[in-house]
């Protein structure tokens, strides 16, 4: 006769042994496992923001890890903890993971002091991406507000290794002051190699800005758009997109072909935190991607 | 040295005594099990109650304890001259702690009361921040020896200190305590900054706000729920000031 | 799902085994509040007698057995090379004695989230099936309200249920491992009369609730009431201090928080449950409060509980036990909140 209630041992389920997939959401899996990365390279664009080139170590890992434009990780440095970083890097580098983060935290901070070859961890990716495949055959607009351009890079890339995909591509990019812009160094070689038109715009100008000087809005002046045929990826602070929507939305495209990128502070990725909550929405389940609709009748998004 | 890419910096450290019970230096001592780890992230130069090392060429200056005399002023003023970095340890350094209580007083009645003879010179007592510039606060009566190990351990790795913005409630609530107002008690928890792990309530007693305020105040509210169970408007003033670390809560009343 | 009967007697004995040999967690008198009505929580029982078997509810619900208020999601082990990460997912057995209905009914909502949705939480896996969980029934107090919310009683989420018939009580038994157990004691068919008693004390139970309120199309109202003066009346009182959500039985939102060992050897990350209604709950780098009036986070709990909720899982994920009106030092009550909403308060 025994009353001991018997042992249920979680560690024999056979997929919790295996290496956690992150595209593979329903299955039992260690999901605060991470994937051991090296930095293999380290941009410093600016006083404020730097490109981290991360490689996944395990092979079998490097193999299953695969992102979509728009989709985050979260980062993790040990001892100090893990932030949502959305991916600005190609979809096409298996194992690669570019990742352009600002310094505003402990965790950016600590960031920034690492070095070429430190150990990170990720996991991921997570959320929704830009629907990058039902955009075939049209033109494409690209708008960023400050470190907006970090997540539109990976579209951008997309684009770049899918050119003939798209017709006409525009960036507009708009930031508070000359020595912010980022990836300028690149957009050179958009002009030129892909045919993008670049618009680029200040807040607050200095001597040394050629450029145009205003609010992104003033850009539209500068391009004409085929609302029929256009999609919007749109990327910035909130007062900055709805702003941007709004005006789009009155040439007359559609809402739900513009496509935000929300952000919120996620501390798990995986709709269980509840941190990233927008009204009723998970931005790291339902998000971080969406179109103008969908955000336009979630409360408190802006 | 390095920590996983970071670099480590040992710093040299010095402890210095005010008007305290010099209870929060012996809490540096406390926690033995992690004292040489602790030891080791820290060069100690300047510590009264453990060395007979007097050494000036200390970066950070922990300060215990507030000010309530004279020549208290100078010799604050001289240290920070010579640290980097200034840090008021304690209630007592952070509010003026306990010791304030005397401020409400005449400070002739007071001294009378207290001393026959010998009678001291001593003038109201001031926090640290109103005499020098202040770089970082570390309230606590006495201070919590677990945070102190955290904070030495930012420090030394460069890494931005985070406070905890919520109140002791959450704390008290995860050890499973009683509620203190549900009992028909006192207690400002609610309006307390976290961080002591609601250490006096486990033990049985109240929340007297020796943290300092939280950083979502709503004193109004609490101040109403206090007198809706029987507590006078003079009890909860009484309370509110032992450590005179909340009266910046009360400042919008009026 | 097997219906039998057991005795008040054979109950005990078989209750003073399983503490015998499992880690056994029953309600217990930690204190008095203000009325002097006694406060239970769970706590490890080493005998039968220690067990308030007549509780009203415990002060803190029962979630914590499940999702403890601080979990350790990793460790890192720093090296040479760099760190190697380890997670630990192992729960002992033990047995909760005396749970009540609506918390069975909690669980089964964190289950929704935490077990059968997306990304399992292995945790939260591991401590559910070791918990072995023996519910109890009761009178509904003063201020239950669970009737309103249909949480008053049980289907499944449970090992055995217990409802006290007179000189016996009316067993649900729900799992093969509750079966096995009571292999070792007496138990009866359930008879003619047993059904009569069980269907009387049932409806006598049923008829006992005196709090009451409307959710239904609450998830819309909530919409619909997004801007109303209700949540400012509310916000007024509130302290933001996250007690409501401490003892919440269903809420499950948390915060992560890594340390590192003072020997550098070691790094933690810690979970550790948190509230919405605290400041920074949503607050993003940089430092932007996307809710920084108490309002806001005030009316954002209620939103999660009686429309996010009920998005995913056509559900309320309120419970109706009111525990976090007893543990609101504002006395926040929430059935007070959503009378206002239905503007059933204005006379």
């Amino acid at each position: 006769m025994t009353y001991k209630i018997p042992v249920y041992d979680i560690n024999n389920e056979h997929s919790l042994s295996q290496t956690p997939n992150f595209n593979n959401k329903n299955a039992l899996m260690k999901t605060d496992m991470v994937y051991q990365c090296e930095i293999t390279n380290i941009v410093e664009l600016t006083e404020s923001e730097k490109l981290f080139q991360l490689k996944i170590i395990n092979p079998i890992e490097a193999k299953i890890f695969s992102f979509l434009p728009g989709q985050f990780v979260m980062v993790e440095v040990p001892g100090f903890g893990e932030i949502p970083v959305s991916i600005s890097g190609s979809t096409s580098r298996r194992g690669s993971v570019a990742l352009c983060i600002r310094k505003v935290g402990k965790v950016t901070g600590i960031l920034h002091k690492l070095k070429k070859g430190t150990m990170l961890g990720i996991r991921g990716p997570f959320g929704t991406h830009f629907p990058m495949k039902q955009m075939k055959g049209s033109n494409i607009l690209l708008i960023a507000g400050g470190l907006g351009i970090a997540p539109l890079r990976a579209p951008i890339y997309w684009i770049n290794e899918h050119r003939s995909d798209f017709e006409n591509v525009h960036i507009l990019y708009g930031v508070k002051t000359p020595e912010q812009i980022l990836f300028d160094f690149q957009f050179d070689s958009w002009r030129k190699i892909y045919n993008y038109d670049i618009h680029v715009i200040v807040e607050n100008s200095d001597k040394s800005w050629q450029g145009k000087t205003g609010l992104i809005t003033d850009l539209f002046k500068d391009i004409s758009i085929d609302v029929k045929n256009t999609y919007a990826i749109v990327c910035g602070p909130p007062a900055m997109f709805k702003f941007v929507c709004d005006y789009l939305n009155k040439q007359g495209l559609a809402m739900n072909q513009m496509f935000i990128s929300l952000e919120r502070r996620m501390h798990c990725g995986m709709g269980k935190c509840c941190r990233c909550m927008v009204g009723s929405t998970f931005t790291c389940v339902d998000g971080p991607v969406m179109d103008f609709w969908t955000v336009m009748n979630l409360k408190e998004a802006i | 040295m390095e920590f996983s890419g970071i670099p480590l910096k040992k710093l040299r450290a010095a402890f210095f005594d005010f008007t305290s019970c010099e209870g929060c230096q012996l809490q540096i001592l406390n926690h033995e099990k992690n004292l040489p780890d602790f030891l080791s992230l820290i060069e100690i130069v300047n510590f009264r109650e453990i060395s007979s090392d007097k050494r000036d060429d200390y970066e950070i200056a922990f300060i215990e304890g507030a000010v309530s005399r004279k020549d208290q002023i100078d010799r604050l003023k001289d240290i920070r001259k010579k640290a980097k970095l200034v840090v008021s340890l304690g209630t007592c350094a952070c509010y003026g702690g306990v010791n304030a209580i005397k401020n409400n007083f005449s400070i002739e009645s007071m001294v009378d009361e207290v001393y026959k003879e010998n009678k001291p010179e001593t003038i109201p007592v001031q926090k640290i921040s109103e005499i020098i510039s202040v770089d970082l606060e570390i309230p606590g009566c006495p201070v919590s020896k677990i945070e102190l190990e955290y904070i030495i351990l930012c420090l030394a790795l460069g890494s931005v200190i985070e406070k905890k913005k919520y109140p002791v409630c959450i704390e008290c609530k995860q050890n499973m305590n009683h509620c203190f107002i549900d009992k028909g008690s006192l207690c400002f928890g609610a309006i307390t900054r976290a961080g002591c792990d609601s250490i006096c309530v486990n033990g049985g007693l109240p929340c007297y706000g020796c943290r300092g305020p939280s950083a979502s105040v709503n004193w109004m509210s609490l101040k109403n729920i206090l007198i809706d169970k029987g507590i006078t408007e003079e009890e909860i003033l009484e309370k509110l000031s032992l450590f005179n670390s909340l009266n910046e809560v009360i400042k919008d009343e009026n | 799902m097997l219906f039998k009967t057991i005795t008040k007697e054979n109950l005990r004995t078989f209750i003073t085994n399983i503490i015998k040999e499992n880690q056994t967690f029953a309600p217990v008198v930690v204190s008095t509040d203000a009325d002097n009505n006694p406060i239970y929580q769970f706590k490890k029982v080493d005998s039968f007698e220690e067990i308030k078997i007549n509780y009203t509810k415990s002060y803190s619900s029962i979630k914590n057995f499940f999702l403890p208020y601080k979990e350790d999601l990793s460790t890192f082990h720093f090296n040479e090379n760099g760190w190697e990460q380890k997670i630990n997912y192992r729960v002992n057995p033990r047995v909760l004695f005396g749970v009540r209905a609506c918390d069975i009914n909690a669980l089964i909502k964190l289950d929704q989230v935490l077990m059968k949705g997306s990304f399992p939480h292995p945790y939260y896996i591991a401590r559910r099936k070791n918990t072995f969980i023996i519910g109890l029934d009761h009178e509904p107090m003063a201020d239950c309200f669970c009737q309103s919310l249909d949480t008053n009683e049980v289907v499944h989420g449970f090992d055995i249920f217990l409802t006290d018939i007179g000189p016996k009580y009316f067993m649900l038994i729900n799992s093969s491992k509750a079966f096995n157990l009571l292999k070792n004691i007496t138990i009866e068919e359930v008879k003619e009369e047993d059904r009569e008693n069980y269907i009387k004390e049932k409806n006598r139970l049923a008829s006992l609730f005196k709090s009451h309120v409307d959710v239904t199309g609450m998830a819309n109202l909530m919409d619909i009431e997004f801007e109303s003066s209700v949540w400012q009346k509310w916000g007024d009182k509130c302290l933001s201090c996250g007690s409501c959500a401490m003892v919440c039985p269903t809420c499950y939102c948390y915060t992560v928080c890594e340390k590192i060992n003072l020997s550098l050897k070691t790094a933690s990350k810690e979970k550790m449950l948190y509230s919405c209604n605290l400041i920074d709950f949503a607050e993003v780098a940089g430092g932007h409060n996307f809710r920084p009036k108490s309002s806001d986070r005030l009316k954002y709990r209620y939103y999660h509980q009686h429309r996010g909720f009920v998005e995913s899982f056509d559900e309320s994920k309120c419970v109706g036990c009111n525990r976090c009106q007893k543990a609101c030092p504002a006395d926040i009550n929430p059935v007070e909140v959503l009378r206002d909403l239905r503007k059933e308060n204005i006379k």
